[in-house]
C-alpha cells in the first residue's frame, strides 16, 4: 500500500543503515541509501525521495546544514535520527526545518509511525486549507477548530486564548515534536523572548485541565530540552 | 614565565618600598606631633619589618628593609637631625638587635609559609588519589559488569546459529528476547556512564537550566515504561508549579535508575510511588517501594561505588552499585542530597535539589 513512497536514508553506519532499510522494505516502502552527507545531497536532488531519514552525527557534513541547503528547494519531510544527550543538535535541526526526530536506539514501530505522520503532515500541507479544519480527535480529548471547543470525554474543558492557541497549534502538527521557540512564536509572535518560561507555566496549566495526571500525560507529552509532542490524531 | 618571575621580584621590591614609606611617613606623624622619643620610632620600624616579612617571599627583602630602617631612624629621627651619626655604640647596638629580630622573624615565618604550603599539597595529592581510587573501582566494576550481559548475548547467539534446526519456535523467541533484554540492559548501563562524563566534562559542576519537574518526571517515566512495560508506577505531584535549576538529561537518569532499582529489587509487585513535594527552599524526590526493604548492612554505603565485597552480590549483574554511585554524583554536582532508608512497609530512596542557584 505505500508503494509511492521512497525513502532516502543517510546515514554513514552501514549496519544501523541496513537495519533501518530492512524494515521499510518489508512495508512497502521504495529505500535508497547514502552513507555519506554529499551523495546524499545528490541524491535528494536527482531521486526527489518523499521522505528523507538524516543521521546528525556524518563525517563529511553537518547534518544541520544538509537540512538548511535542502529546505531552499523543498518541503519533503526530513526526519532526524539522532543519539539522546544532543539535546542542542535537535533543536537546531528542527529550527533549521526538520519535520521531527527520533532517538536512537528506537523500535521499528516507532520509526513507522514517525514516517507515516510525516507523510501525512505533508499531504496536509499540499492539499491546503480544508483539512487543516478538520476537529482533533484522539483518546477521549477532542477538538473543534472552527468553533474553537475542546472537550474531554465529552464535557466542554475552559482553556484561556494563549492556552487555546497552544493546544491547537500542537493538535494541528499533532504526532510531532514542536519546538520550544516555534510554539513561542506561533503563539506570542515573532519578536517574543528568549526566556519559555511562560510557555512552561501555560502548558502546566493545560495540563492540570485536560490531563488526569499531570505528570503522567496522555495527550500531551515533553521531550526535555526541545519542546512538546501531542498525541497523534485518530481521524486522519 | 620569566616575566612572571621578574614581575614577583619586582612586587616584592614595591611592597617593601611601599610598607618602608608608609612606616617613615607614621613615623614622621608621630615624631613631629606625639613624642620624639626614639624607642616609639624604632619599634614602629620593627612593626614595618614584620610586615614586609610577611608580605614578601625571600629573606633577603626583609635584611634590606632592616638597613634601610636603620639608616632612616639614624638619619630623620636622631639628633642630630637630618645627619648620619653611628659614633655612639648606642647605635650600633640598636643595629643589632634589629637586624637579629628582622632575620629571627623572617626565617619563623618563612618556615611556616613552607609547612603551610607543604599541608595544601598534601591535601590536593589526597584528593587525587581518593579521585583515583573512585575511578579504578568504577572501571573496575563496570568492565565486570558489562562482561556478564555480553558473554550471555555471545553464548545465546552461538546457541541459536549452532542448533538453530533443533530449537522450536518458542525456544527461538526466547533466545531472541534474553538477547534483546541484555541489549537494553547494556544500553542503559552506557547512558549512565555517558551522563558521568557530562558532569566530568564541564569546568563548573553541570549545566543547569529550569526545567518544569512535573515534565522530567513525566519524560523519566514514559522512557522507563519504554523499557519495562509492566512497570507499575503511581506519581503524585504537588499542585504548585515548580520549575528547578537543573540538568534534566541527568536529573531524569536519576530517577530512572531510582524506579528501575525499586522495580528489580523490591520483588514485590506492589506499585512504586513517585512522590514530590516542596518546602521553602528545596524539592524532594521520593521513590517508594513496598517490597523486602534494604539490607541494613548496605545501607550506609549503598551509594559509595562498588562495595568492596564483590563475591557475596550473586546478583551483581544488576549493577546496582553503579547506578546508585552514579545517582550520587550527579545529585552532588547539583548541590542537592541523596539518601535512602527503610520504611514500614519497604524502602524508600529520596533526594533533595535546591530551588534557587546556591552562589548567585
Amino acid at each position: 500500500m505505500n508503494n509511492n513512497f521512497s525513502v532516502l536514508i543517510i546515514e554513514d553506519e552501514k549496519n544501523i543503515s541496513n537495519f533501518i532499510s530492512k524494515i521499510l522494505t518489508s512495508h512497502g516502502y521504495r529505500v535508497i541509501t547514502s552513507l555519506s552527507g554529499k551523495e546524499g545531497m545528490y541524491l535528494i536532488a536527482s531521486q526527489c525521495p518523499d521522505i528523507i531519514l538524516l543521521d546528525l552525527g556524518l563525517p563529511d557534513m553537518d547534518g544541520v546544514d544538509i537540512i538548511r541547503q535542502v529546505r531552499q528547494w523543498s518541503s519533503n519531510p526530513i526526519i532526524v535520527v539522532s543519539a539522546r544527550i544532543q539535546e542542542n543538535d535537535k533543536v537546531q535541526a528542527l529550527d533549521a526545518g526538520a519535520d521531527d526526530y527520533i532517538t536512537k536506539p528506537f523500535g521499528t514501530s516507532e520509526l513507522l509511525a514517525r514516517i507515516r505522520t510525516s507523510i501525512r503532515h505533508n499531504n496536509k500541507l499540499n492539499k491546503e486549507a480544508p483539512l487543516f479544519k478538520y476537529p482533533y480527535k484522539a483518546m477521549d480529548l477532542y477538538i473543534d477548530f472552527l468553533n474553537h471547543v475542546i472537550t474531554l470525554k465529552g464535557e466542554v474543558i475552559h482553556l484561556t486564548p494563549v492556552e487555546y492557541k497552544i493546544v491547537a497549534y500542537l493538535a494541528l502538527n499533532s504526532g510531532k515534536v514542536m519546538t520550544h521557540s516555534s510554539i513561542m512564536k506561533e503563539v506570542w509572535g515573532p519578536y517574543v523572548e528568549e526566556d519559555n518560561k511562560i510557555l512552561r507555566v501555560n502548558m502546566a496549566n493545560i495540563r492540570r485541565k485536560i490531563e488526569i495526571n499531570p505528570a503522567e500525560p496522555k495527550y500531551i507529552f515533553t521531550e526535555v530540552g526541545v519542546g512538546y509532542r501531542m498525541l497523534d490524531d485518530e481521524l486522519s | 614565565m620569566k616575566n612572571l618571575m621578574m614581575f614577583i621580584k619586582q612586587n616584592n621590591l614595591i611592597i617593601t618600598l611601599v610598607f618602608l614609606l608608609i612606616g617613615t611617613g607614621m613615623a614622621f606623624l608621630i615624631f613631629s606631633f606625639a613624642s620624639k622619643s626614639l624607642i616609639n620610632i624604632i619599634l614602629l620600624y620593627i612593626l614595618t619589618l614584620m610586615f614586609i616579612v610577611r608580605y614578601t617571599n625571600n629573606y633577603y627583602y626583609g635584611a634590606m628593609a632592616a638597613f634601610i630602617s636603620i639608616a632612616c631612624a639614624n638619619y630623620f629621627f636622631s639628633y642630630p637631625y637630618f645627619k648620619f651619626n653611628f659614633t655612639q655604640t648606642e647605635y650600633f647596638l640598636t643595629c643589632a638587635e634589629i637586624l637579629a629580630i628582622t632575620l629571627f622573624t623572617t626565617t619563623t615565618t618563612s618556615h611556616v609559609k613552607s609547612q603551610s604550603q607543604m599541608l595544601e599539597e598534601r591535601d590536593k595529592q589526597l584528593v587525587e588519589a581518593e579521585k583515583e581510587k573512585m575511578r579504578a573501582n568504577l572501571l573496575r566494576a563496570v568492565s565486570h559488569d558489562l562482561r556478564t550481559p555480553l558473554t550471555s548475548i555471545i553464548g545465546e547467539i552461538s546457541s541459536f546459529r549452532e542448533n538453530a534446526d533443533n530449537l522450536s519456535e518458542e525456544e527461538k523467541n526466547d533466545l531472541a528476547k534474553n538477547i534483546y533484554d541484555d541489549a537494553i540492559w547494556l544500553l542503559n548501563m552506557v547512558e549512565n556512564l555517558l551522563s558521568i562524563t557530562r558532569i566530568k566534562n564541564s569546568v563548573t559542576k553541570v549545566k543547569k537550566s529550569s526545567e518544569a519537574v512535573e515534565e522530567v518526571i513525566s519524560e523519566a517515566v514514559t522512557r522507563l515504561k519504554k523499557r519495562i512495560p509492566h512497570a507499575n508506577i503511581v506519581v503524585s505531584v504537588p499542585n504548585e508549579f515548580l520549575m528547578i535549576p537543573m540538568d534534566a538529561i541527568l536529573i531524569e537518569q536519576v530517577i530512572i535508575n531510582l524506579l528501575e532499582n525499586a522495580i528489580i529489587h523490591s520483588e514485590s509487585t506492589k506499585p512504586i510511588e513517585l512522590k514530590i513535594t516542596s518546602n521553602n527552599t528545596v524539592a524532594a524526590f521520593h521513590i517508594i517501594d513496598y517490597g523486602i526493604g534494604i539490607d541494613e548492612n548496605r545501607i550506609n554505603d549503598l551509594f559509595e561505588g562498588f562495595p568492596a565485597r564483590e563475591a557475596h552480590t550473586a546478583d551483581n549483574r544488576k549493577g546496582m552499585g553503579i547506578g546508585l554511585s552514579i545517582c550520587k554524583t550527579i545529585i552532588l554536582a547539583h548541590d542537592g542530597k541523596i539518601s535512602a532508608k527503610n520504611h514500614e512497609y519497604g524502602a524508600e530512596f529520596y533526594f533533595e535539589l535546591p530551588k534557587e542557584e546556591l552562589n548567585e
